[in-house]
Order: C-alpha cells, then sequence, then structure tokens
C-alpha cells in the first residue's frame, strides 16, 4: 500500500531516457569537459595557426582513421551486447579486443613521437595532443575494466550503462580526431 | 537490430568518406574542414541517436543534437578566427 506521505508518481520527460539517469549526467559532463578541451584547444591555434599546422603534420592521420573505424565497431559490438540474450559475452569480448586494438595503436602513435622526441612540452600543439588523446585513452582503458566486470556480471541494467558510457567514449573520438587530426 | 545495424553501416561510410577526403585534399581549406565538421556531427548524431538509444527519447534527442551542432559551429568559428584577423 504507498505512502499517503508520497505525492503520486507523475509522468517525467526524464522518464524518455534509456537507461540510468546518472549514466546520463556522467556523458553530459564528459562532452562539457572534452568540448572545453577541444574549444580551448582551436582558441590557442587561433593564435598561431602556422606553428599548430606545422606540428600537425607530424600525426600519423591513417592511425587516427584506424581507430575511428575500431572504435566506431567496438561501440556496435557492445550495443549488439546488450540486445543480445545468449551471446552477451561474445559481443562484449569483440568489443574489449576492439578496444584494446585502439590501445594498441595509440601507443604505437605516442611511441613514434616518443622516437622523434616530441613530448608534452614540445609545443602547445602537443600538449593538447597528449591530455586530450591522453584523457581519452584513459576513458578507454576505465571502458574496458567496465566490460570486463560486465563480463562476470551482465544484467541488463549493467550492460546498458557500460555500453552508453562506451559510447560516450565513441562520441568524444569523432569529434576529437577530425579537430586534432584534421583540422588545418 | 536493423537500426543498430544501419547505423553502424553509415558510421563507417562516414569515417572512410572522411578518410579519403583527407587523403585526397593535401591543401586543406575552408571548403574541406566545414565538410569534416559536418561528417563528425552526422557521426555524433548517428551514434546519439542509434548507439546511445536517444531515437526514443525525441525530446533529448533534440536538445543533445543541438548541443552537438552548437559546438560543431563553435568550432568551425575558432578555425576561421585567424582568417578574419
Amino acid at each position: 500500500m504507498p505512502s499517503p506521505d508520497l505525492p503520486p508518481d507523475i509522468p517525467s520527460v526524464l522518464d524518455e531516457l534509456p537507461g540510468d539517469l546518472m549514466i546520463w549526467i556522467l556523458i553530459v559532463s564528459e562532452l562539457l569537459v572534452f568540448g572545453a578541451g577541444l574549444l580551448a584547444f582551436l582558441g590557442m591555434r587561433a593564435a598561431d595557426p602556422v606553428a599548430f599546422a606545422q606540428d600537425q603534420e607530424m600525426l600519423n592521420r591513417v592511425a587516427g582513421a584506424v581507430n575511428t573505424v575500431v572504435l566506431v565497431t567496438s561501440g556496435y559490438c557492445a550495443a549488439r551486447a546488450v540486445q543480445s540474450v545468449q551471446r552477451t559475452r561474445a559481443w562484449l569480448s569483440a568489443a574489449m579486443v576492439l578496444g584494446a586494438v585502439f590501445l594498441v595503436v595509440k601507443g604505437m602513435e605516442y611511441a613514434d613521437k616518443a622516437r622523434h622526441g616530441i613530448g608534452i612540452e614540445t609545443s602547445d600543439f602537443f600538449t593538447f595532443y597528449y591530455l586530450l588523446t591522453g584523457f581519452h585513452a584513459m576513458h578507454v582503458v576505465a571502458g574496458l575494466v567496465i566490460f570486463a566486470l560486465l563480463m562476470r556480471w551482465p544484467s541488463p541494467r549493467n550492460l546498458e550503462a557500460g555500453a552508453a558510457f562506451w559510447h560516450m567514449v565513441d562520441l568524444v573520438w569523432v569529434l576529437l580526431f577530425p579537430i586534432i587530426y584534421l583540422v588545418r | 537490430m536493423i537500426h543498430l545495424n544501419r547505423a553502424f553501416a553509415i558510421l563507417i561510410g562516414l569515417s572512410i568518406c572522411t578518410t579519403l577526403l583527407a587523403d585526397l585534399v593535401p591543401r586543406a581549406g575552408i571548403i574541406f574542414v566545414a565538410t569534416v565538421l559536418v561528417l563528425s556531427m552526422v557521426k555524433a548524431r548517428v551514434i546519439l541517436s542509434q548507439y546511445l538509444g536517444l531515437a526514443q527519447a525525441p525530446t533529448f534527442r533534440r536538445g543533445f543534437n543541438a548541443i552537438v551542432t552548437i559546438f560543431v559551429l563553435a568550432a568551425f568559428g575558432l578555425y576561421l578566427l585567424p582568417l578574419a584577423l
């Protein structure tokens, strides 16, 4: 019997949202952080576009493009894991493998930069490059940890929240890649 | 499932378009940057709508799409800034 002190449930626009409200608060927070970082990057570029273009030439665009396809495919696997009843772990495993591939490609990029003596303090461009792509890569690592936990506890609610986090990582990358690697 | 497969195909297709464009246009310019940003905006909208499931939440889909559009416009404005100075 409902308590007479509690107001009746009123339909809210928030009921439309798929999954937990908290994961959406996290998604919005992350988008704001990365959005601010990318706009700050473009703001700094406006002060010295020639130097930024020279530094950008040292980036591996093919690696960035490959990672876009890898992450988009991984996101597809995560979405299939949520929808699949019997093959959840198989789709999750595929998403994890692709997430690991993303990190390997990113690691190769960083190693190549290190070989050329390029670090976070080399220039303003590379400071932003390392901060933004590094922060994003940390989210990929966090996503892989979440997927590992989902392999152990794959409840529909957990799966939906974990996949939403992964799609947020995917979303950030599709906005980050063109701005850091291509806008020149 | 069909929506998901279609979304995946669109995302891969747009990613390949972006890569080809970056490869084929050695000297980037305003049109190149505008095209690349629009392609990334469309990709972001597909992820929001189909991967994140906002197709079932039209109010929020409109809100998120508006935020992504404003972000891309701001990014393009900042790209144009040195040309205006």
